[in-house]
This record gives structure tokens, sequence and C-alpha cells, in this order.
């Protein structure tokens, strides 16, 4: 037997099990989106019907855009808010850096729905925000305004996925080497543009990384809209998942998770681009 | 020297980080109170505390149930994901491996997809396969979901492995699996185990793929879903309490695991 040959052999021996439990059932939804379903029959003949009903209803087509956009706006936020937390933390020095990365990093472990829950009772009508608005005499009565809407949708987000934003940014702002901020600042930069010159492109890699993470989780999820969301936090995620139960088109629901994948996987191939070109 | 004015930045950067930080867990304390007392008008009632609540979860049989499924699902699809991830990162690192970006790139898919994706596509390979949905397809879904951090993990340290070892073991007569066996192994066991308690607790807290992949089966994170669609109660809040506390526990495990060390002495 060759080399090359049992190579070959073991890889295939190696492979198989990711093979079977990852690229298989990847596989055979995707080619599900290919089939139709009448009265809740499934006809495996290959049509693109979904797909051109997908595009043509500008209910769903509408929806996936404006889930885009609603995904943009929390990667947006998240940056925004995220930035200064991770700079703050890698400013710190010795166990009280470590001890408040630790505090930001955190959450990542606590219970998505649990988070959903306590973000819900804070927003509502009895909750935490309204209470602190009317105590300041902001508002004169509880208002809706913070819950079963868009809104809604979008801090529940951020707040959920701040943390894997964070994340990332510190971990490309800790790889600067001190000795070129030092030299920036014994060259005569001041430190705003030692942060514009060097800090902020050398971190740039890993905060689209955190960025993107942020854009493919809140693309998919589906219970953050259906629990904050009300009628008017209507997502894709919740389209193709209303396919799959009571709408019941698995094809159809297919297709557009498939649109999904494919929008989600640019996305990670673009942070793992942006990864490997993280080298100081 | 730094002067006032920059220090501003650091200031406005600290006060965004206690913002963010209060967002992020008042609402743990939040549900702590709820659950010991009750509170009426804005007024915390402290002659009201009790911890009857927890005792009342205790005695509910669909939480019970939720539990132990939670635990049963956790331990097997840990303990195949650990596996499997043993064996992935022995084979990536060989030197005749083939397809190895490929390969990686197929176990960290599911980690990185939107869970949506992840769970349609078991549940339509499961439903293509006949097969019933129930705890044995929610151990898939975790195993295959947990996989990316295993094998991250003992990659990691597998890479950091000076190569002197193992050709030293090979130099002494050691044969491929006696190298495996007293050198390799022994220094990935940490690493194997600190993988295992962060898969635990990613699957103690999955929610989105078990939801396709779980048919008429609950997991906590399913009940407390399921319980959360009907209201508030101080019930909801020990629930939500206690399972915040063993997250909060696991984290800690694997951050003070995980925390730099000592590196593997060289020679």
């Amino acid at each position: 037997m060759t080399e090359m040959r049992r190579r070959w052999l073991i890889f295939l021996g190696i492979a198989v099990v990711p093979a079977l439990l990852i690229v298989a059932p990847i596989a055979s939804f995707l080619l599900l989106s290919l089939f139709r379903a009448e009265k809740n029959v499934i006809i495996r003949e290959i049509t693109f019907g979904n797909y051109s009903s997908f595009f043509g209803n500008w209910t769903y087509f509408g929806t996936f855009l404006g889930t885009v956009l609603l995904c943009l706006e929390v990667m947006g936020v998240a940056v925004l808010i995220g930035y200064p937390v991770a700079w703050f933390i890698w400013q710190q020095k010795g166990s009280r850096r470590y001890l408040l990365l630790l505090l930001a990093v955190m959450p990542l472990f606590m219970s998505y729905i649990v988070k959903l829950y306590t973000l819900r009772s804070m927003l509502g009508l009895n909750g935490l925000v309204n209470q602190a608005l009317l105590g300041l005499g902001i508002l004169e009565k509880p208002s809706q305004a913070f819950l079963f809407n868009q809104r809604a949708v979008l801090i529940t987000m951020v707040v959920i996925y701040l943390p894997f934003v964070v994340l990332p940014i510190f971990l490309a702002l800790e790889r600067i080497p001190r000795s070129l901020l030092q030299a920036s600042l014994d060259l005569g930069a001041g430190s705003w543009d030692t942060f514009r010159r060097i800090v902020l492109p050398l971190s740039l890699p890993g905060t689209i990384a955190g960025a993107l993470f942020a854009f493919v989780l809140a693309l998919g999820d589906f219970v953050t809209p259906q629990m904050v969301g009300g009628t008017t936090g209507f997502t894709i995620g919740r389209v193709i998942y209303s396919q799959f139960g009571l709408a019941y088109n698995w094809p159809f629901g297919a297709a557009m998770a498939t649109i999904l994948f494919i929008t989600a996987l640019i996305g990670i191939l673009l942070a793992g681009y942006s990864i490997s070109r993280q080298r100081v | 020297m730094r002067s006032a004015g920059d220090r501003l930045p650091l200031w406005i950067a600290g006060l965004v980080t206690g913002l963010v930080f209060i967002l992020l867990y008042l609402p743990v304390f939040i549900s702590l109170l709820f659950s010991i007392v009750e509170i009426r008008q804005g007024k915390i009632l402290w002659e009201t505390l009790s911890f009857r609540h927890y005792v009342t979860l205790w005695s509910n049989p669909s939480v019970m149930g939720a539990f132990s499924n939670t635990a049963i699902v956790a331990l097997i699809s840990v303990a195949v994901a650990t596996v499997l991830a043993l064996v992935l990162a022995l084979y990536t690192e060989w030197e005749g491996a083939i397809g190895r970006r490929m390969l990686e790139l197929v176990i960290y898919l599911p980690f990185l997809l939107p869970p949506i994706v992840t769970g349609l596509a078991l549940l339509v390979a499961s439903a293509e396969l006949g097969l019933n949905r129930g705890l044995a397809t929610i151990v898939l879904g975790h195993a295959v979901f947990v996989l990316a951090v295993a094998y991250r993990l003992v990659l990691t340290r597998l890479q950091a492995l000076p190569h002197s070892l193992i050709e030293a073991s090979f130099d002494l007569g050691a044969g491929r699996f006696q190298t495996l066996r007293y050198v390799l192994l022994p220094h990935l066991a940490s690493a194997v185990m600190t993988g295992a308690v962060l898969a635990l607790t990613l699957s103690f807290d999955e929610t989105l793929i078990s939801t396709f992949v779980a048919g008429d089966q609950m997991t906590l994170p399913l009940r407390l879903w399921a319980m959360m669609r009907v209201g508030f109660s101080p019930e909801i809040n020990a629930l939500v309490t206690l399972v915040l506390l063993v997250s909060i526990i696991l984290a800690i495990i694997v951050a003070w695991r995980m925390k730099p060390r000592g590196q593997v002495e060289e020679g």
C-alpha cells in the first residue's frame, strides 16, 4: 500500500464523522429548498420556485432586507458601545484588567433565554426603565414604547450580543506591542494621534471580526424578536421558524434558511479573512 | 506625562463601561430579589422574605424533568464531542493530514452559523432518516455545537507542546500508541477538561438548536421559555436565579482553568 493511499484511507476514516453529522444535514436542507410542498406533502422534483417566490414577494424579501438592516444597526451600535469598553479594559493594569475582562465576558456564559427574560421585564410597562423614568420625572405615566416593537428588538439584541464584540476587540488591542505605542509617543505624537494612527488601525481587524459575529448571530435570532418584538418586530428568522411550525411549508422555509445561510457564511468568511490579516 | 485633557477619553470610556456592566448585571440581581421578596408599587416588602419559591420548584415535576433531561443531554453530548475533538485535533496536527483547512471549517461551522441554520439542518436530516425527535437528536445537536470549542482548546494545547517531547519519546523507543498514551494524553488532559467544562456550560444554556430537534422533550431553557410565555412569576425568577448561578459557577471554573500560567517546561 502506497503512502498516499494510506493517508487517504485515514482521512476518510476520520472525516466520515463530521461529514455525517455536519455536512450531510446542511446538504439535506439545501436540497430540500429545491423541492416543493403541496398540501403538506413534499414533492421531490427539482425547482427554483421557492427562490422565485421569495424574491418575487415583497412580504418575504422586504422582511429579509429589513432584518439585514436591523442586524447592521445592532452591529453598529454594539461596536460603538463595545469599542470604548474594550479600550477601557485594555487601559487597566494587572489583576483589575483581568477582573474587568472576566466581567465583560461572563454574560457569554449566561443563559440566553434568561437574559431575554430579564431584559423583557426591565423594558416592560412595570419594568425598571419605566420606573426609573417615572422616578426622575421624565415620564408622567409608564410608556409602552420600550417593548413589543422593532426598537425593543434592537436594544435587546445589542445587550445580548455586546460581549461577542468586546472580546475580539480586546484581544486585538492586547496584541499591539507596547513598544509601538512608546515609539509613537517618543516621536512626539500626542495620545490622540497615537490612537488614530497606531491603535485604531491595528485593532481594526478584530473590531471587524467582532462586528461580523454580532451581525451573524443577530441575523438568525428568532426568539428575541418573538419575545420582545410584538407584531412590528418581524424578522426573517421568525418567518423561517413559522414555516416549520404553523405555516408548515418546509421546502419554502429551507429556501429562506438557505439565503440566510449564504449571507451568514459570507459574514463568517469575511470575519475569518479579517482575523487572518491581523498579524502585527 | 498625561494632562487632564488626555484623561477625558478614559473617563468617558470608564463611564460607558460602568453603564454597560450595570445593564449586564442588574437583571441578575433583580431576578434574585424578585425570587425571595415581594415588591409592590416599587417598594420592597422585606417581611415577605422567603425561599418558598425555590422549594416549590423542587416539587414541580415538569421543572425537575426538564432539569434531568438537561443534565443527561449535557453529559452525553459533551462526552461525545470531547472524544471527537481529541481525535480530530490529533489528526489535523498530524503531518500526513489531508484537507486540514476544509475539515476545520466544517468543525467550526455549527458554532459560527446562526443556530437556526444548524437546528434546521439537523431537523431536516433527522426527518429524512425517519428518526424520532427526542433526547437523542438533542444530544446530536449539542454535540456538533460544542465540538468547535472542545476542538479549539485541545488544538491550541497540542500546538503549544514542544515537538522535542514527541521526538524524545520516539528516540527512547516508544511506538505511536505508547507516545499517545504516555506522552500526549497526559499533557492534553487539562485542556480536554477545560474544553469539557466550557462545552458543558454551552450545552446547559443551549436554546435555539434544541427548539428544532427537541420534539416533545423539554430541556431547562425550553421549559423556561414556555413558562415565560405565560408571564412573570416569582417561581420563574427562582428558576432564573438558579440557572444563572449554575452558569456563573461553570464560567468561573473555566476562567480559573484558563488563567495564563507557566507554559509547558521545555526540554
